[in-house]
């Protein structure tokens, strides 16, 4: 057998490295910026920019896309050469694929800034980017599976498995919830309306957690942790029982995150069923990555890379687990909204993603630098203060989020609800105060991590040259009669592409298609009429300023949220809104049936300055909106726009448009005169009063006969 | 195999109080327990303990059937085992919530206060029973801890066979020594595979899972005998009426706008006062001068300046002129309370008072209905809204 000389990129990895650092730095920065505006409103520095509604997006995504995906690439492009042996397939390739991911997280954080927003979350980036992010989606597969065809090894390993599923899925859920009508360069308007668009983005929300927070790291784990604690992985067969187990279930259980809403029963239950028969192919992950240490135990001791992982391994089993008690309604009902959810997303970002991509950098680091760490004393303080982090900042959010539920759910014996809202928001504030300390311990570690890396870098010299060697591929394969069934399918990259692609398309299939073609899924109501032109143009501001992060739009059936907030949200109410407004998390009260419930004037002093309205209000002011004036020109497109989307606006309604919204807006600029308010009937404001106004209103008559 | 039948009297002597427990709550008819979120989490903290404690206990049969443990036993005289003791103490355990659940449901309905949602001795109790678990695993730690360690003095090195035993009856591992037998001939980069048996527990639990949800879909979308969300809202708002109407009956509470009378104590009035600062002030000022919603210290009411009518309009809202209704977050006494802070503002003359609004009220008309159109209670709900506003301005 000939041995073929090769040679591994090293440098694409260390470029992914070193974007994992300075964007989860970057990331954790804004995430704690956000966490402190909770309690101190005041540190958004007055500027639209750093307002809450557009940096807590900014924070997702950074952490999401840039800091784990860097992450992942970087240990993808490590662990599928040498699992291979082979080059990547094209240096050009790796070079576009880096340089583009970062122009996206960089185009990425410029608009959400600027309020740029498909206000669909952690789906906010705005249509160009997203054919940018297809774009270089498809590099990476490109590269990917041109090494696996140029590979020196037979069998692909479970790691590429999930790498795989990983590319394929991802590609699948960003393009179909992507779908979007553009009206203007920066903006554009969901392709679905209402339950659909519900459906789809949590189909695909929930997935991005399984497919780029999940599967990607549990490939990684399968390379990194067997490699670190030099021990045999412990299952051939559970590896493969949990990842096809795995990808089936996953794409299921997205309408777990809307229980209790207008979404048809059948599919919240098919939610919930689901998320249940996930904890063992979830735990399966698990148990054969810490029993892969049996007997190495001391090793974890040692090496503060391994301790890392043993923790991040814990946190997903956690995490794995709680998913599927939050999907029972039961408990739904009472942590939805609120900030258990927070915390329970944290323990797996902070444990699971966090922790094992700080595990393999500092393993990663010293090898590519041949040298030793730094400082191992210091690697040791991070590991602590990261944990101590972690728990600081789960357990108060745990708690607060539990009090709340409880606090918006009593009722006096009389009948009354005994608190309202503003108690409720008041109450949680020191464990806002405890969270934001738990985050900035978390952050303080990775600045140690920062500079204890730094500083292997300076002593060490880059390998840029790493050299293996490996006999090539020949011909035909005979396999033996001993062979595992599922040793086929691991010599066969494209099949294990197709049939990856086959499994997971089914959950969503099933799951779409009735929503979408049997039309007692969202019964109509004739009353509900598509919003005016100025309406729409305030629901496009209230989605550029982000309101959806901290206010929900959808009344679940509940007597404490129907005495709260009005008569429960119906699925026939939301079929002209592209996109869905529904919101998942209440910072602030429910807005569903705001419309009517107070002048025009106190919307405008409220926005002014939110604690003259509602004296203990964490809203941050939104004065920008007195001065900046509506952008009048996007009108017409706008409604052209909804009219190809089926909104029944009358044929050639766009060329009156412009007046119908003038005349809206004087209507009320004349009513906020008489409370003594002078303002233009062109400016923002006005446009966001009058959307503010209209909410829930359409069917409210009905809602009240009904109650009768 | 003997362990096998020790098992099996374990799981039956945890089932039968079990069943006793809910065949009690459906005899009583309060299966709303089971719709309690609070009791449900705190049931499957007990099964999910006693489950480990199960586990527990076979691994510690495992242990105690191994070699060393009978050599240990050899010297020692007290031959009742700590397994049996255990398992004695689970089964006593057990007994002890069947006997405790016959009384539960007599019990709470002499203790009438909730916690989430729960009566208290149901809280309590199932507070206890989840401490009496913690420490019967505590327990269970200990000795077990004890052995090893005992072990370890009287036979070193054995320990470490112990510890693969305990984690190889869980998990049905090969141990480590001798994982060579089942060592995959491939080579990932270093990375070797083995081929140990999927754990039991595991394998059954995913089993498990997967009836959980076939269940789950008949109960409610074959069969139907769960409640969907809709079925289950009509039922809350049913079951909150009747409660509260129990408890109106006999409460003092009990006003409405017919029986509204003017409150003249002062414990009232400042009550009044703290409520209409809490919810009041943002939209009629601190003083009652008005700022968006209109001045009430003047004598000019939109809506009527009558104790009946300022009550009918903070009970119901004016909701087309921005005034939200406050039934569901005020109790009716409390909205007397504010009204009657209402009226002690007449005339105080506050700054920046707001110019008048509405028609002017006299006082003395108190007594006599204000307004010619007395609407009856029933109607009063269903307001046709232009009307009462162009009554409102006349």
């Amino acid at each position: 057998m000939e041995l073929q000389k090769f040679q591994y990129d090293n440098k694409t990895v260390k470029m992914f490295a070193y974007a994992t650092i300075l964007w989860g730095l970057v990331g954790m920065l804004v995430g704690l910026i956000a966490a402190v505006q909770l309690y101190l409103p005041s540190s958004n520095f007055s500027l639209p920019y750093t307002t809450f509604g557009r940096i807590r997006p900014l924070h997702t995504n950074a952490v999401i896309f840039a800091f784990v995906g860097n992450g992942i690439f970087m240990g993808v492009y490590y662990s599928l050469q040498r699992l291979l042996k082979a080059r990547m397939f094209s240096d050009l390739l790796s070079k576009i694929h880096f340089w583009g991911w970062q122009i996206i997280i960089v185009l990425a954080a410029l608009t959400l800034v600027l309020g740029k927003t498909t206000g669909k979350e952690y789906a906010e980036l705005e249509w160009p980017i997203d054919i940018l992010i297809t774009l270089i989606w498809v590099v990476f597969g490109w590269n990917m599976f041109g090494t696996i065809i140029r590979r020196r090894e037979r069998h692909l390993y479970v790691a590429i498995w999930f790498y795989i599923a990983t590319f394929v899925t991802v590609a699948m859920l960003h393009i179909v919830n992507s779908i979007e009508i553009p009206v203007s360069f920066w903006k554009s308007y969901s392709w679905y309306a209402g339950v659909q668009d519900a459906l789809v983005q949590w189909w695909y929300g929930h997935n991005a957690v399984a497919f780029f927070l999940t599967t990607p790291y549990l490939g990684l784990m399968y390379y990194f942790l067997p490699k670190i604690a030099q021990r045999p992985v412990y299952s051939y067969r559970l590896s493969i029982i949990h990842f096809w187990a795995l990808i089936f279930l996953y794409i299921w259980a997205g309408p777990h995150h809307l229980l209790y809403t207008a979404v048809p029963d059948w599919a919240q239950s098919l939610g919930v069923v689901f998320s249940v028969m996930l904890i063992a192919p979830s735990w399966g992950g698990m148990i054969n990555g810490l029993l892969t240490l049996r007997g190495a135990w001391d090793r974890v001791r040692d090496n503060v890379g391994l301790k890392f992982l043993v923790v991040a391994v814990t946190a997903y089993g956690m995490a794995t687990f709680e998913g599927p008690m939050l999907s029972l309604k039961s408990v739904s009902a009472i942590a939805h909204y609120t900030d258990w959810i927070v915390a329970h997303v944290h323990v797996g970002a902070l444990g699971w993603n966090g922790f094992m991509t700080f595990g393999i950098l500092y393993w990663l680091i010293p090898r590519l630098f041949q040298t030793k760490l730094y400082s191992e004393k210091l690697a040791n303080m991070h590991f602590w203060i990261g944990t101590l982090g972690i728990v600081l900042y789960a357990v108060p959010m745990y708690w607060a989020g539990f009090m709340q539920s409880s606090m918006w759910k009593d009722f006096t014996p009389e009948g009354q609800l005994k608190w309202q809202f503003m108690d409720t928001v008041t109450k949680m504030i020191p464990f806002y105060i405890a969270r934001s300390v738990g985050g900035a311990l978390f952050l303080a570690g990775a600045i140690m991590m920062t500079y204890n890396l730094i500083k292997t870098i300076k002593v060490g010299t880059f390998l840029e040259v790493e050299e293996d060697e490996a006999p090539a591929l020949k011909g035909e394969y005979h396999s033996h009669s001993t062979d595992h069934w599922h040793r086929w399918i691991e010599r066969k990259p494209i099949q294990l592409m197709i049939v990856s692609l086959v499994v997971v398309a089914i959950g969503g299939l099933i799951e779409f298609i009735p929503v979408f073609l049997v039309k007692s899924n969202i019964p109509t109501i004739a009353s509900v009429k598509p919003y005016t032109p100025l309406e729409l143009q305030g629901r496009d501001i209230y989605i550029r300023e982000g309101c959806y992060t901290c206010h929900s739009q959808m009344i679940r059936p509940f007597r404490s949220e129907t005495a709260r907030y009005g008569e429960y949200s119906k699925a026939g109410e939301f079929v002209y809104d592209h996109p869905f407004q529904w919101g998942s998390k209440r910072t602030g009260p429910d807005l569903a049936r705001l419309g009517g419930k107070y002048p025009d004037s106190w919307h405008y002093n409220h926005m002014v300055d939110p604690t003259s309205m509602s004296p203990g209000s964490i809203m941050p002011p939104y004065p920008w909106l007195l001065e900046d004036q509506i952008d009048g020109n996007s009108t017409i497109a706008k409604i052209k726009a909804m009219q190809r989307l089926g909104v029944p606006y009358p044929e050639g309604y766009d060329k009156i448009a412009v007046k119908d919204m003038e005349t809206q807006a004087k209507q009320i600029a004349d009513n906020l005169k008489k409370d003594g308010i002078e303002t233009l009937a062109d400016r923002e404001i006005v446009a966001l009063i009058a959307y503010l106004q209209r909410l829930g209103k359409d069917i409210k008559g009905e809602g009240l006969k009904a109650e009768k | 195999m003997k362990n096998l039948n020790k098992i099996k009297s374990l799981v039956v002597a945890v089932m039968l109080p079990a069943v006793g427990f809910c065949q009690d709550q459906a005899a009583n008819g309060s299966s709303t327990y089971f719709s309690n979120a609070l009791f449900l989490t705190l049931l499957s903290i007990i099964i999910v303990l006693a489950i480990v404690i199960v586990a527990f206990s076979s691994a510690f049969k495992n242990i105690a059937d191994s070699d060393f443990l009978l050599n240990k036993y050899v010297n020692k005289k007290d031959d009742s085992s700590s397994t049996t003791r255990n398992i004695t103490a689970i089964i006593l355990l057990f007994s002890s919530i069947a006997l405790m659940a016959q009384e539960t449901t007599a019990v709470a309905k002499v203790d009438n206060s909730l916690i989430g949602g729960l009566d208290q001795f149901t809280f309590y109790f199932m507070c206890f029973v989840i401490f009496i678990e913690l420490l019967v695993m505590g327990l269970m730690f200990y000795q077990f801890n004890f052995l090893v360690r005992t072990n370890i003095v009287a036979k070193e090195g054995k320990a470490k066979k112990a510890e693969s035993k305990i984690l190889m009856s869980l998990t049905d591992a090969v141990a480590v020594e001798e994982e060579a037998s089942i060592m995959l001939d491939h080579d990932y980069d270093g990375i070797k595979e083995l081929d140990n048996n999927l754990p039991p527990w595991w394998k059954y639990g995913f089993y498990l899972t997967i009836l959980v949800g076939i269940v789950y879909l008949i109960n409610f979308h074959v069969i139907g005998t769960g409640d969907l969300q809709g079925k289950e809202y009509e039922k809350e708002m049913a079951q909150a009426k009747i409660d509260v109407d129990a408890f109106m009956k006999t409460s003092a509470n009990n006003v409405d706008e017919n029986s509204v009378k003017l409150l003249a104590e002062a414990s009232d009035i400042s009550t009044g006062k703290d409520l209409f600062i809490a919810n009041c002030a943002a939209c009629h000022g601190k003083l009652g001068e008005g700022t968006v919603g209109p001045n009430l210290t003047d004598d000019y009411w939109v809506h009527g300046g009558s104790v009946k009518d300022i009550f009918k309009t903070i009970k119901y809202g004016w909701v087309e002129k921005g005034m939200k209704a406050w039934k569901e977050d005020l109790s009716p006494m409390q909205i007397a309370q504010v009204t009657s802070f209402i009226k002690t503002l007449r005339g105080t003359n506050p700054p920046n008072a707001k110019a008048p609004l509405g028609d002017l009220y006299k006082e003395e008309a108190t007594v006599a209905p204000s307004d010619s159109t007395v609407v009856k209670n029933d109607s009063l709900q269903i307001q046709p809204t232009i009307d009462s506003l162009s009554a409102g301005k006349k």
